[in-house]
């Protein structure tokens, strides 16, 4: 057994060794002709030898990012650790801070990128963007982990008259752990993501965004490509890390039965008049953020907008009526192409969860090549998507399903990898067909993961479709954001900040009306 | 003084109320264990036996009635170590070798398991676990994950004990092994036991009395005294006199 396990392994990785050194050939010879896109696909062999030249350039930049990426890491990290920790043991809290949470999360870097090179100074706007990418995703797997402990073990602690602590302490915690090093594994290219965002938002000398930024005009692939290549190296190093860690902790200490208990927790307060007071204070408390942030910074009042100022500019002002005709037409081009770029990742990761249950092999094969691309960093990856196919539509969605994609597929194959052995068992000890079983235990099973993607991809879409469109499209609310940054706009760029995470926060909280309705039905939880 | 009774319901009532169905899970249920005692809950799937025991622990609160563990409320006896529990399911922590399983007890109440190591060694050994200490509850049987939660409940040498069908999972001849085993140490201990199950053998075996309850509503139907003397040996499962106690459990099962 073991020993079969691990020749299918030796000969797994010998023909995924061959599966890349065919395609580096193909490259290679492509390359050399020349044959996508006039020379904007240079060979690999190209790109060594700019990598080789480059190679004085490499290493102040390259430390500039992964300072950057760490710091924020580790910051975003403990506080998104310490915040999940807090939620769990406080439901209440949970929903005072869920404004706050899905903010931080849905708002996009690009937009605060130049807000934050304006009112910050040093590294910490880009330590900043990196903890912020880090947060929510810790965050949020941090309170699933410990809201899905296995509620009979709580009963046995609590049975000894063990306090939340103690439950806490014996049972959710360690249970937490998957889940952790599960948010922990999509966090760390983010980082790196957010790292870069910041630098390309502006300031500093170093950083490999600054890099790709001073690259970009110059009409060179080759260089553009061996950045690129670096940025996807540091992001899928640290995914890989953490996907190696998890593989060693989890193993034998999967649950044996599954828990069937419906949950109790979560029923928030019946009187109506206290509800309506917590909905309020949820919406406004991430709005008094905004404004006490603004006033602790003590920047310039024409550079820092309050949210009094935004309204003020959108509504009162001489210009009100002009920047809201930008704004909508702006948000006319941008909205359907996020949907239907968000709907096609989303389709495609869910596929591809289910297919790695049914065809491990097949998933083996193509998983090397999706970490490789899904984690590229967006930036790295924009660029050459450019080159690649042009500056229309098609850029837009490609770069959209690409940032939704690997989010969702992390997301839903750990959902499926935690479906119970025993659940499984039942229906194939009726000789239940791969599919059946799948249709039966596995899908259900993970259904609330299939809704924790989607709540995790709304907000990215947004994004993906707001890069392209500063970088390469010259439409809608990024190219908005662009425009305003070289006309020192600052109202409008408060503005469409202000309005993408209110729109991110619209489009969660529908999915979340949704995913409770279905999994109530259902009886199941609903992660946070 | 008189010593309060191990176990004590009182017009105990419980209704669930859940994705739109409402459910009755106990109406009125009074219990009263003396200390020492050894009493069985026996009836038909879905009556309220576990509601029962969940509520005498204080994991789950009555719509009405009160309860009191030793004297006290369920929590407080809970956290002087007064109570043991094993439940239906074995409710092992996955990540948890056998040992460090039977010891999670010990911790919440506080104590050092290293202390209490031999305690800890003599749990296992009396549930038949010997050489499986370092195993995981994903690398044993059903029935091994079972024994694990009875040594897990004895360990802390609870003055009240419950179980919920803690023999569910295992072959007749190591049930009747158990039932035996389990007999000595509540006689040992002295303590005051609350027993759920379905095999009516076996409760008439073990206990002093047996509870028979009806469902929708949960209630009790009607309670069987078993008059046997102590210490019981396995042949009693043999004797006439023993099915003659075992024919009334059942006829009060099935009701009139
Ligand atoms: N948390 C809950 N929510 C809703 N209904 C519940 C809950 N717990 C128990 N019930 C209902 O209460 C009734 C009694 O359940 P209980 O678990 O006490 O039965 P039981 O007698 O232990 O059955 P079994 O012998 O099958 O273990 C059942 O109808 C069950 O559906
Ligand atoms: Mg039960």
């Amino acid at each position: 057994m073991a020993t079969d396990a691990i020749r299918r392994h030796a000969v797994w990785q010998s023909t995924g060794l061959r599966n890349a050194l065919i395609l580096l050939a193909l490259w290679e010879i492509i390359g050399q002709l020349g044959l996508v896109a006039g020379g904007a696909l240079p060979p690999p062999s190209d790109i060594l030898i700019r990598l080789w030249q480059d190679r004085g350039d490499y290493p102040n930049h390259i430390g500039a990012t992964l300072y950057a990426s760490v710091m924020g890491f580790l910051i975003g990290n403990a506080v998104a650790i310490a915040a999940g920790v807090a939620f769990a043991l406080s439901p209440a809290l949970l929903r005072l801070f869920r404004g706050i949470n899905i903010a931080a999360f849905a708002l996009p870097p690009i937009a605060i990128a130049p807000i934050l090179a304006l009112t910050m100074s040093g590294m910490a706007p880009r330590i900043t963007l990196a903890a912020l990418g880090v947060y929510f995703v810790t965050m949020t797997a941090t309170v699933i982990g410990l809201s899905q402990a296995d509620s009979r073990a709580e009963d046995v602690v609590r049975a000894y008259g063990g306090s939340r602590w103690t439950v806490l302490r014996l049972v959710q915690f360690r249970g937490a752990v998957p889940s952790i090093l599960a948010g922990l594994r999509i966090a760390a290219p983010n980082a790196v993501l957010g790292a870069i965002l910041a630098e390309f938002g502006g300031g500093g000398r170093w950083g490999l965004g600054t890099y790709l930024l001073g690259s970009l005009g110059r009409g060179e692939p080759d260089r553009l490509w061996g950045i690129g290549l670096i940025a996807t190296l540091i992001a899928g190093l640290s995914y890989a890390g953490f996907a190696l860690l998890s593989r060693r902790l989890l193993g034998a200490t999967k649950a044996v039965t599954l828990n069937t208990a419906v949950p109790t927790g979560g029923t928030a307060s019946t009187c109506l008049s206290a509800r309506v007071r917590m909905a309020l204070a949820t919406v406004l408390l991430p709005f008094a953020l905004w404004w006490a942030l603004i006033k602790l910074s003590g920047a310039p009042a024409m550079i820092a907008k309050t949210p009094g100022d935004v309204f003020e500019y959108l509504f009162l002002s001489q210009g009100a009526a002009a920047a809201q005709a930008r704004l909508l037409a702006a948000l006319a081009e941008t909205l359907p192409i996020t949907f239907i770029g968000m709907a096609a990742g989303l389709a495609f990761a869910f596929l591809l969860a289910i297919l790695s249950r049914l065809m491990p092999r097949f998933i083996e094969a193509f998983m090397p090549v999706a970490l490789i691309t899904q984690t590229m960093p967006l930036v790295a990856l924009t660029p050459l998507l450019v080159l690649i196919l042009g500056r229309g539509p098609s850029l837009t969605l490609w770069i959209t399903i690409s940032v939704t994609f690997f989010p969702a597929f992390v997301t839903l194959a750990q959902g499926i990898a935690l479906v119970p052995k025993s659940a499984e068992d039942l229906p194939r000890a009726y000789g239940a067909s791969r599919w059946t079983e799948m249709r039966m235990v596995t899908i259900p099973a993970s259904l609330p993961y299939l809704f924790a993607a989607t709540r995790l991809t709304v907000p990215r879409a947004l994004l993906g479709v707001m890069i392209a469109e500063w970088l390469a499209t010259g439409r809608g609310l990024g190219n908005l954001l662009n425009q305003s940054r070289g006309y020192l706009d600052y109202g409008m760029i408060w503005s469409v900040a202000a309005v993408s995470v209110i729109l991110s926060v619209v489009f969660y909280q529908l999915v979340v009306v949704a995913e409770r309705q279905v999994l109530a039905r259902l009886g199941m939880a609903t992660p946070e | 003084m008189r010593q309060p009774d191990g176990i004590a319901l009182t017009g105990v009532s419980k209704t669930f109320t859940g994705r739109g169905k409402v459910v009755e899970a106990l109406r009125e249920v009074t219990l009263a264990c003396p200390p020492g005692s050894f009493t069985s809950i026996i009836g038909p799937s879905g009556c309220g036996k576990s509601t029962v025991m969940r509520i005498a622990l204080g994991l789950e609160t009555a719509d009405a009635g009160e309860v009191r563990v030793a004297g006290q409320r369920s929590l407080e006896a809970a956290r002087q170590g007064i109570t043991g529990v094993a439940f239906q399911d074995a409710a092992l922590l996955p990540w948890r070798s056998v040992r460090r399983n039977v010891e999670v007890p010990l911790e919440v109440l506080g104590r050092t398991p290293r202390a209490e190591a031999a305690q800890v060694q003599a749990m296992i050994d009396l549930v038949g676990l010997k050489g499986y200490e370092n195993s995981l509850p994903g690398e044993l049987s059903g029935g091994m994950r079972q024994r694990v939660a009875i040594a897990r409940a004895l360990v802390t040498h609870p003055q009240v004990l419950f179980m919920d069908e803690p023999f569910g999972a295992l072959d007749q001849i190591l049930r009747r092994q158990m039932n035996v085993e389990l007999q000595r140490i509540w006689a040992d201990t002295g303590s005051t036991a609350l027993l759920v199950t379905h095999g009516i053998d076996e409760a008439v075996f073990l206990s002093d009395r047996v509870v028979v309850m009806h469902a929708n509503p949960g209630r009790i139907a009607g309670v069987i005294d078993v008059p046997f003397d102590r210490p019981r040996q396995p042949p009693l499962f043999s004797d006439p006199a023993f099915h003659k106690v075992c024919d009334r459990v059942a006829e009060a099962l099935h009701g009139n």
